[in-house]
């Protein structure tokens, strides 16, 4: 799936990944069901870009992450990182992996050890992947402290005494000292201040441009991930739902879930509010245990059709890199519903 | 009269390493029938504030240190813990910002939504049960009578908060505190539950106070603002004044920091320097000009706050004529020189009086 417009090389591909967590019950344990977490995910990263993956909470772009990183094994599919399958690498051969991609975790309070100064949290990786040690080690825990905007004397300190901003630029660092090409960064600024949220984006930004890194950026929040991404993926219960470069995503969004998504945001203007026009969608997120058939947003979607609760809408391409999974926007010629005209949708 | 005044309220809190001042000489009020937002990071006392008007502050470690928090004239913050009581769920209401760990997990929905009912407005068992399940439908839950009988655990984070506003409007209630009622939330969720607290306000015509970290969800629900820093109000405006032209630093920070939906370039965010302040060592001054761009010497005494007209007033020496000398203005807000009230003069929320 590359209808390409512009060049570039893949760095990361996914290709019809899954991830269950099975459900056991009862006294011996049986297998009753399945969480369904990632249920069939094909997306692409180029080297440099920045690749969106937003969704709500249950939508598996947590999960998707991790099994990407290979910190959870996929239950079926392929993560070609480089052309190689990282599932099917040896333990040796994962940990030379570790170099290459790294995560940024979302909670700065609880992903760094408390126990540990900070030098030896940045340092470890330095360590166990044999980089530097003794007085080259201590010097590059520094630099890598100037790099992300601390002093080296904080490397004597411990996390407890950080403000949230300043432990997230220690994860950062953490992540950047094997020097990798690839990172997850797992809601990197949900857990911020505003003002804070600010500095770590610009930095990311400013590390991205520096190292040539490519990173996988798992949000909920679309306005932080139309800041930072070259390329945006829809997740809703375990299955993408559209993919397209930002700015085709942001403007003209074909899905109706990315559509009432954005039109959920709201704008800190309240002249542009007065003037919006809201698609407010009804009911719940479905339980990724017992998705809804066929299309799974066919249960709040206000233009669902008999197809759409039978039949499972593929990933199809209209325009140039964006694709979408919707059977009224394949019957209507890649064109957009226009969901704020449709009929009157009650919360 | 205003509905709801809170007049120089000090609340501190004891901790081990000294006292912490949460809220530090807050004052604002509030009429029947509008909305006020109040926005600020963590840290910046928004929800002791909430928590010293329902006087629902732990004491100790707490301490209400000064000031009264008026409802129609009297000091709530002399009342007795059973007058309290009476006041609570009846006159004031609260929603609170984890649906999860508010509900009690072991009564269900409807007990919770019908022991305020039962207690303020002095029903028998069917005429509670049938305003419970009035209550569960008006906040659109569907089957109320069916969700009546369900316990929490079995509701969605959405369905469990729209529990919580059920049970807070139950008795009518003169003014609602909703704490980020959205926070936990995912975003289509979040629009529905807004969608139903302007429903409810336009409905019942209760006075809102919502607390809330999210400018955009202030700007689309909320009338008037007030922005908050380190325990006390540093601009308080009508929306468009506060989002349309913001006069604190702090104000303009905060909406340059923001990355937005609708930005048309993506021009790099202009983040807001420094650390959030620590509140064990407020300083004298502005509590912000650690981090403030056009910081000047006079900052680091007292600032009273200035009058822009309309309701609109900051607390920040640029606006002050004795500064008319050093100031850098922000460049597109070069104001006429503000009548100065060097005397801080207590916020009044006049516009609300039309409803």
């Amino acid at each position: 799936m590359s209808p390409d417009g512009k060049p570039g090389v893949d760095l990361l591909e996914v290709r019809d990944l899954y991830k269950y967590f099975p459900i056991h019950a009862g006294i011996l344990s049986r297998h009753v069901g399945d969480v369904r977490a990632v249920d069939g995910v094909d997306f692409t990263i180029r080297q440099g870009e920045t690749l969106g993956l937003v969704g709500e909470s249950g939508s598996g772009k947590t999960t998707a992450g991790r099994v990407v990183l290979r910190l959870l094994p996929a239950t079926k599919g392929e993560v070609l990182f480089e052309g190689r399958d990282v599932q099917k690498l040896s333990r040796q051969e994962v940990r030379k992996l570790r170099k290459e991609m790294q995560i940024i975790f979302q909670d700065p309070y609880a992903s760094l050890n408390p126990r540990m100064t900070v030098g030896d949290i940045v340092g470890e990786p330095l360590a166990i992947h044999r980089i530097a040690k003794g007085k080259a080690a201590e010097q590059r825990v520094q630099e890598l402290l100037r790099l992300v905007g601390l002093q080296p004397y904080h490397a004597n300190r411990y996390p407890h005494e950080f403000s949230g901003g300043q432990r997230q630029r220690i994860g950062i660092a953490r992540a950047l000292a094997v020097g990798p090409k690839f990172i997850v960064a797992d809601e990197p600024v949900s857990a911020l201040d505003v003002s804070i949220q600010a500095q770590v984006i610009n930095l990311l930004q400013d590390l991205q441009e520096q190292f040539s890194l490519t990173y996988l950026f798992i949000a909920h929040d679309l306005s932080v991930v139309r800041h930072i991404s070259t390329r945006v993926a829809v997740m809703y219960v375990g299955k993408i739902v559209e993919i397209a470069d930002r700015d085709a995503l942001y403007q003209n969004p074909l899905h109706p879930y990315t559509q009432a998504l954005l039109s959920a945001i709201p704008i800190p203007d309240p002249a542009v509010e007065g003037r919006r026009k809201r698609i407010i969608i009804s009911g719940d997120i479905p339980s990724p245990v017992n998705p809804p058939s066929g299309c799974r947003f066919h249960t709040r979607c206000p233009i669902a059709f008999d197809r759409c609760k039978v039949e499972v809408p593929p990933l199809k391409a209209y325009g140039v890199r964006h694709v979408a999974a919707c059977h009224w926007v394949e019957e209507h010629n890649g064109n957009a519903p226009d969901l704020t005209s449709g009929p009157a949708v009650v919360a | 009269m205003a509905l709801l005044e809170v007049k120089n309220l000090r609340v501190g809190f004891k901790t081990d390493d000294g006292f912490v001042s949460a809220v530090n000489g807050l004052s604002y009020s509030v009429e029947s029938g509008s909305t006020l937002g109040i926005v600020g990071e963590s840290g910046s006392g928004k929800s002791v504030n909430a928590l010293s008007i329902m006087r629902l502050i732990p004491m100790p470690p707490g301490r209400i240190e000064g000031g009264s928090v008026e409802l129609r004239g009297e000091n709530l913050l002399q009342k007795s813990e059973a007058e309290m009581r009476k006041i609570r769920g009846n006159d004031i209401a609260m929603i609170f910002q984890d649906p999860m760990t508010s509900l009690n997990p072991v009564l269900t929905v409807g007990d919770q939504i019908g022991e305020s009912i039962q207690l303020h407005l002095k029903l028998n068992k069917r005429d509670t049960l049938a305003k419970t399940v009035d209550m569960l439908r008006l906040v659109r839950i569907p089957l109320p009578e069916k969700r009546v009988r369900e316990y929490p655990h079995q509701l969605s984070g959405g369905m469990r908060q729209r529990v919580m506003i059920a049970m807070a409007l139950a008795c009518d209630p003169d003014v609602l505190i909703a704490d980020e009622p959205t926070t936990a939330l995912d975003v289509t969720i979040q629009a529905q539950i807004i969608e139903l607290m302007n429903e409810m306000q336009r409905r019942l015509g209760s006075a809102i106070i919502l607390i809330t970290h999210d400018l955009g969800v202030v700007a689309e629900t909320c009338r008037y603002v007030l922005v908050m820093y380190a325990g006390n109000m540093v601009e308080y405006g009508t929306a468009e004044q506060i989002f349309g032209q913001p006069k604190h630093p702090y104000t303009m920070g905060l909406l340059a920091s923001l990355p937005r939906l609708d930005e048309t370039e993506h021009s790099r965010l202009v983040p807001i320097e420094g650390q959030p302040p620590n509140l064990l060592h407020i300083p004298t001054g502005c509590a912000f000009a650690p981090r403030c761009k056009y910081r000047m010497p006079i900052c680091d005494s007292p600032v009273p706050l200035f009058d822009f007209g309309a309701g609109h007033v900051a607390r920040c020496f640029l606006y002050d004529e004795r500064t008319a000398g050093e100031r850098k203005l922000p460049v597109e807000s070069a104001p006429e020189v503000p009548n100065s009230a060097t005397s801080a003069k207590t916020v009044q929320a006049t516009g609300a009086a039309a409803s």
